[in-house]
């Protein structure tokens, strides 16, 4: 099962910029959609891969559905090299992406990020409205439901709330 | 060019999506916006450990059956 504690919290330390995007990040908006992967977009400077390459290094990261055995290096030449990486991990499945795809890079993201104390670090997240967008530009079916949800969710929010005792 | 100037984003009002709302369940909604992210995160890992203790179980009854 995936620690996403454990995650967020190597990639905190390592002083890793990135931006939780992707089913996670509607999770701690409030959605109700189970997710079991950590979807983050991280900024591609040589500096950045380093500390990503030293921050998930130690966890055993491999292509995820890949056969054992192959000749994959988890350095910052191969993240150079590639943009998105769905990888396993001793801590669970965490998805690389360089860039996606309605939302662009890091660089455009974080603007739109907001950021949340969870499990104990500071973390950048894709705000509401942006991940909605950035769902939908996607045009995948199986975020459709997601979407549903997500758009339910800002309406939700939108209400004016009764004021507290 | 960048994969966010290639895909045009649907049309705000879309059909679909306002059919599939129909079905969200929006007091699960309210009470997860009573609560912090963190919160809401710590919630969503005792689910998985919930689905995977249920999935366990569900494999040993099959063992023993």
């Amino acid at each position: 099962m995936i620690d996403y504690g454990g995650l967020l919290v190597a990639l905190n330390r390592g002083r890793v910029e990135f931006i939780i995007v992707g089913g996670f990040a509607g999770t701690l908006h409030g959605s109700a959609i189970p997710t079991q992967d950590l979807d983050v977009v991280y900024a591609r400077t040589p500096e950045n891969l380093d500390k990503l390459v030293a921050a998930l290094g130690p966890h055993s990261p491999y292509l995820r559905g890949a056969p054992p055995g192959l000749p994959f290096q988890f350095d910052a030449e191969t993240l150079r090299n590639g943009l998105n990486f769905t990888l396993s991990t001793a801590l669970g499945p965490i998805d690389l992406l360089g860039e996606i795809a309605g939302g662009g890079r890091y660089e455009d993201l974080a603007p739109h990020g907001r950021t949340v104390r969870v499990f104990g670090v500071d973390c950048l997240c894709l705000g509401l409205e942006k991940l909605i967008e950035v769902k939908r530009a996607a045009g995948r079916p199986k975020d459709l439901v997601a979407i549903a949800d997500l758009t339910a969710l800002l309406e939700e929010r939108r209400k004016p709330r009764p004021p507290s005792a | 060019m960048s994969i966010s100037n290639e895909l045009p984003v649907p049309p705000l009002k879309d059909p679909v999506i306002e059919v599939l709302m129909k079905d969200v369940d929006r007091t699960l909604l309210r009470e997860n916006l009573k609560l912090s992210p963190d919160e809401r995160a710590r919630r969503l890992v005792k689910l998985l450990e919930a689905a995977e203790e249920f999935s366990r179980a569900g494999r040993n009854l099959e063992n023993t059956s």
